[in-house]
């Protein structure tokens, strides 16, 4: 598929072009790539905020084919659940309960069950009920972003995308954040999309990589593969993972490292026999 | 800069600072990390005085802040803040750069100078036309280093400056400070939570519950990993390595900062030592 | 061209509009602005599309001077109602006026971009500082608000996406869903603007902005040949409509 953006006007910009992907079900896959690469437009396509120009896009069991004008579009925005970047913006309810339940009300659930999948959500994502009744501009920056993703999770989307999540947190903030969504695909089995910069959260818990370039699909690969050394990273102009940085310097050097090794305590395990040896 | 006993509440409640006491060298790069309600992101306004403190001084470059000097003492630093597009005011880059410029008094004829060779400083001389809109966050924000550059301020606060930033943006900047501490001497003082820029820095400070947690040259900052997991910081994966070594019975005889400088130091490694 | 010299003209000519000078005054206005809009290359249909949204209600005021005025000379009757010359004149007096007005304000913005505007507006307002008219602030609320509209459109556009993703539709529903959804947009546009003003506040401050104090200014203002000229011509046409008005 295809998106240009002002197409007919002299501002036309082509952001994807000739796009063909095949996203799999249940997996954690990582959206890469610089600013500009089209990732941000690419997710848009998949809760049909924006549609194709050419091309078919198929998600779920819904079809959406370019010139086409799709009908009943609401419901897919509740079974795909996309989160922007700094989401933190999109609230604005009275209380942080109604802010989270403002999702589920739009697709028509009673308000007893809008409260509860509200709650529901909120539990996931860690927030105290001690804060349902708090206004949640209150709260801090964190918080803030928490109640938001809550307020997506609350339609309980089988598809969630988000667009990087963890821009602006802490490492504290970052990690939790990312246990939240291997839940979500690991135990929940949400098929997660992340659109990401963060080379060592795809490694750690990203099954698959999609490498977007100058508005096309570079690379479709599995994380395994895709890390297996730091070559394929730097080709596309990207920072390999820290571990990956250290186990192409100790190949230079004649260490030996087995494709397995994935954590530093293997890492270390590996090395400390080595240099053992030699000493 | 002196800081001697700070101390701040948001609506006397919250301790953002809690007699904080600390004190930047000329011309050296300190940086200032802890997680996210540490108290680190207001100590910038309360130096600038954008914040009032409720009690101890702050001094820079010998002048004590105070309500009667609050323009000196702004006019001696100079902040980066987080958000590149909320600091932009000009409509243009040369019309930012002039921004400081004419609260200053500067005389009319020398800006146009003056904007050309800051601009130049962050290379940014090809885009003194360019609208804000049309610019990328590292590129905002390189103007707002030449914004303040063009002040000649004796001390450069970033606050937060990379945060906002994609990849790219944030290594543009890093370069950029690294370059101005380097080149020109300038003294640094960045709040940031940036581990490889701590690293490279010449002294750590680490806030945690508005008190100065720990705080030191970077070797002797990093000696105990498990102090900094208890404030909640990150530690470089060179150090994790390191430490994940030690266990394994290897040992080196000074911290390592750099993933680089760990697999030289294991190429050199005596298990005699 | 200086903006200063254009904003003046503009406000000489509104105010020779305002003249009794008869038919032929404004034959003589009407020929000076299409000159200027030829010079300025604008075309004639940028002036029809300003004036279009008038004419609903010169048409209004059509119908209601039909029914009002009984001067002039009897057109044609319907029944007992007779409908006067005048009703006609005093419609297309009016409708002649605001065309003028029209045309001679859609050169000014057409051809000064809204910053060199700003800049002429807070030079003209300097002198009535000493009246305690704060030039210098209203230059700098116009113009930053010019610098944050594009940022302030794209934030509004980026809040409605996420507010369609949590199935928010803004084209269809009840009344009460149409609010929320609007109060979904307006809410967080306000925060946004709000912690936007803050921080520009705190960056204006820290580089030492203090509204009141001595400030120098970047851009300058030079008038020209050119501009003196335009102010001379628009001067001259003031001047002749009082003749014609009073004059003869």
């Amino acid at each position: 598929m295809s998106h240009v953006y002002s197409d007919g006007t002299p501002y036309r910009y082509a952001a994807l072009t000739d796009v063909n992907l095949e996203i799999s079900e249940g997996k954690m896959t990582a959206i890469i790539g610089a600013t500009g690469s089209g990732k941000s437009t690419l997710v848009q396509h998949l809760n049909a905020l924006l549609l194709p120009n050419e091309g078919t896009v198929y998600i779920l069991d819904r079809t959406i084919t370019a010139g086409e004008d799709p009908k009943h579009l609401k419901s897919l925005r509740g079974s795909v659940g996309l989160v922007f970047q700094f989401p933190e913006y999109q609230l604005f309810e009275e209380t942080v309960l109604k802010d989270v339940a403002f999702g589920p009300k739009n697709f028509g659930f009673s308000p007893e069950e809008c409260e509860q999948k509200a709650k529901a959500a909120l539990a996931l994502t860690g927030i105290d009920p001690s804060y349902y009744e708090r206004s949640p501009l209150e709260l801090s920056g964190g918080q803030k972003r928490r109640v938001a993703i809550a307020g997506i999770l609350a339609m309980d989307p089988s598809v969630l995308v988000l667009d990087e999540p963890t821009a602006g947190l802490d490492p504290a903030g970052t990690a939790e954040m990312m246990k939240l969504f291997h839940h979500l695909n690991h135990d929940l089995h949400k098929t997660v999309l992340i659109v990401t910069h963060d080379m060592e959260q795809v490694y750690a818990y990203c099954d698959d990589v999609v490498v977007m370039e100058n508005g096309k699909a570079r690379l479709h690969a599995a994380a395994r593969e895709f890390f297996r050394d730091g070559a394929t990273c730097t080709k596309m102009g990207i920072l390999p993972p820290a571990i990956i940085h250290m186990k192409d310097l100790l190949k230079e050097k004649g260490f030996t490292v087995d494709d397995s090794v994935s954590t530093v305590e293997e890492m270390a395990a590996c090395i400390a026999a080595q240099v053992k040896r030699r000493g | 800069m002196e800081v001697k006993h700070l101390n701040f509440s948001y609506d006397g409640a919250v301790k953002a600072a809690d007699d904080v006491s600390f004190s930047v060298e000329q011309g050296s790069y300190t940086t200032i990390v802890g997680h996210n309600g540490s108290g680190k992101s207001t100590l910038a306004k309360l130096i600038s005085g954008l914040l009032e403190k409720e009690s101890g001084s702050i001094t820079i470059s010998g002048l004590e802040l105070c309500e009667q000097n609050i323009r000196k003492i702004r006019s001696l630093i100079g902040i980066v803040f987080q958000n590149p597009d909320n600091q932009f005011i000009g409509s243009s880059v040369s019309d930012d750069i002039a921004f400081g410029l004419e609260n200053h008094c500067v005389p009319q004829p020398e800006m146009d100078g003056i904007i050309a060779e800051y601009a130049g400083k962050v290379k940014m001389l090809d885009y003194l036309a360019s609208e804000p809109t049309h610019l990328s966050g590292g590129q905002k924000q390189r103007v707002a280093i030449a914004g303040v550059l063009a002040m000649h301020p004796a001390i450069l606060i970033f606050d937060e400056a990379t945060s906002m930033l994609d990849p790219q943006g944030k290594d543009e900047i890093k370069k950029v400070i690294r370059g101005l501490h380097q080149e020109s001497g300038l003294t640094i003082l960045s709040i940031t939570h940036d581990i490889d820029e701590v690293s490279a820095s010449d002294y750590v400070i680490a806030m945690n519950d508005g008190r100065i947690a720990l705080e030191g040259t970077p070797q002797e900052f990093f000696r105990d990993a498990e102090r900094l997991k208890r404030i909640k910081l990150d530690i470089p994966f060179s150090l994790k390595m390191e430490d994940a070594l030690a266990k394994k019975g290897i040992r080196f005889k000074e911290r390592c900062l750099s993933t680089e400088g760990l697999v030289d130091a294991l190429c050199r490694y005596d298990s005699n030592m | 061209m200086d903006p200063r010299a254009k904003i003046m003209a503009m406000l000489i000519m509104l105010v020779a509009i305002f003249f009794p000078s008869g038919w032929t005054g404004y034959a003589v206005i009407f020929c000076c602005v299409a000159g200027v809009i030829l010079l300025a290359k604008l075309s004639f249909g940028f002036i029809w599309k300003a004036m279009r949204p008038m004419l609903f209600m010169l048409l209004f005021l059509l119908i209601v001077n039909m029914a009002v005025v009984n001067t002039g000379t009897v057109l044609f009757s319907i029944g007992t109602w007779h409908i006067y010359s005048d009703a006609i004149f005093q419609t297309l007096y009016i409708a002649v006026r605001l065309l003028l007005m029209i045309m001679i304000t859609t050169v000014l913005t057409a051809t000064t971009k809204p910053l060199d505007m700003t800049l002429g507006i807070e030079d003209l307002l300097k002198p009535f500082e000493k009246i305690h008219v704060p030039a210098h602030e209203i230059a700098m609320l116009i113009s930053i608000a010019l610098r944050f509209i594009p940022d302030l459109i794209e934030e509004t556009q980026r809040i409605m996406k996420a507010q369609e993703s949590r199935g928010v539709d803004l084209k269809e529903g009840k009344m009460k869903e149409r609010i929320m959804a609007i109060l979904s947009l307006i809410v967080p546009l306000f925060v946004s603007a709000f912690q936007r003003a803050e921080d520009l506040a705190n960056a204006m401050e820290a580089r030492g902005y203090a509204p009141g104090e001595k400030r120098t200014r970047y851009k300058v203002l030079k008038m020209t040949g050119r501009d003196w000229m335009l102010l001379a011509g628009a001067s001259l046409v003031l001047i002749a409509m009082i003749w014609l008005a009073y004059g003869r």
